[in-house]
């Protein structure tokens, strides 16, 4: 029974393969009749439109009264004189430029920082425009193998008119 | 093992799996048939296949489907369009975990074109999606010995005229 069923499969196969050609024969011959028929082999590369994967680890937008909570390891992102100007209390500065990396010895050494800090949360503010730049450093950090990764929406400018957190002059 | 695969409950299991397989694939080639161009390139957008092989692919791969679909809701070579719908769902099925692979955050391309598909993300759900294609194409395949359709019927038919006097 089982060579039955093992031949008649293997029939089966057979048939397949003739089928499949006999359809993309019939495929052919339409195409060669339809007026908008494709050339059978592309003359230029496609330019295929896919995004390319966001850089970087996980993060999570929050609004800016996570800065209230306990255990929050609060990081910067914007320029020294946006920092000088206003900063959350306890804030540390990373500035996130779109044109210059962040240096990867600046990125590993804020990972230790948080890494001693023994902080239950990171949350990340910048400049609150499209993409933000605190979602950006706050990929980044989090590849770096940092958990719970989290930034104001909004930005800087959330965060003083929640006053979510103490101002520092 | 004989028993199970010679239980005759089979040919009334799989008379809905091959009408649903072949829904499904007679479905998905409709707008490849359609628009050829949009589904050459979605093939390249999958970024797998040399420049050379895409149009061809585009343009036979679709007629596969609409004939193997057809076969199976017919029932006209069944067995063989299930070894069809089998490779198929193989072949894509490696499409989409190397696109994963890559990080492509595409479309699926799998019943519109990518480029008019949205909320259709390829994921590892439509990896999951496509294995259960893929079983009961093996199902199909292996079980529907005796398939209940139109080549039944004719054959019934047949037998019947020949005992009528």
């Amino acid at each position: 029974m089982e060579r039955s069923l093992d031949s008649s499969i293997g029939k089966s196969l057979i048939e397949a393969v003739i089928i499949a050609l006999a359809a993309a024969a019939l495929a052919i011959a339409v195409n060669v009749l339809r007026p908008a028929g494709l050339p059978f082999v592309a003359k230029e590369e496609y330019e295929t439109m896919v995004p390319c994967p966001e850089p970087g680890g996980k993060v999570t937008p929050a609004d800016a009264a996570i800065l209230r909570e306990e255990g929050v390891f609060v990081v910067d992102a914007r320029e020294q004189r946006d920092f000088d100007a206003w900063h959350a209390a306890g804030a540390v500065r990373l500035t996130f430029d779109y044109l210059d990396p962040v240096p990867e010895a600046d990125l590993q050494k804020m990972a230790g920082d948080i890494a001693r800090a023994k902080a239950q949360k990171v949350v990340v503010y910048g400049d609150g425009g499209t993409p933000d730049t605190g979602d950006l450093l706050g990929r980044e950090i989090s590849a770096r193998g940092i958990r719970n990764v989290f930034f104001v929406k909004g930005g800087a400018a959330a965060i003083r008119t929640d006053g979510a957190k103490e101002v520092t002059p | 093992m004989n028993r199970f695969i010679n239980w005759r409950g089979h040919g009334f299991l799989a008379l809905p799996a091959r009408w649903y397989l072949g829904w499904v694939f007679a479905v998905a080639s409709i707008h490849k048939i359609a628009d050829p161009a949009a589904f050459a390139m979605d093939v390249a957008t999958y970024d797998i296949l040399p420049l050379q092989l895409i149009n061809v692919m585009a343009i036979c791969l679709p007629w596969i489907e609409l004939v193997a679909g057809i076969a199976l809701i017919t029932g006209v070579k069944s067995r063989a369009a299930a070894w069809l719908t089998t490779g198929m769902m193989i072949m894509f099925m490696v499409a989409l975990v190397l696109a994963l692979h890559k990080g492509l955050d595409m479309s699926c391309g799998c019943f519109a074109s990518a480029s008019m598909e949205e909320g259709d993300e390829i994921s590892w759900k439509t990896v999951l999606r496509d294995s259960g294609w893929l079983l009961l194409s093996v199902y199909v395949l292996i079980f529907d010995k005796a398939p209940l359709g139109m080549r039944t019927a004719v054959s019934l038919l047949r037998h019947r005229k020949r005992k009528t006097p």
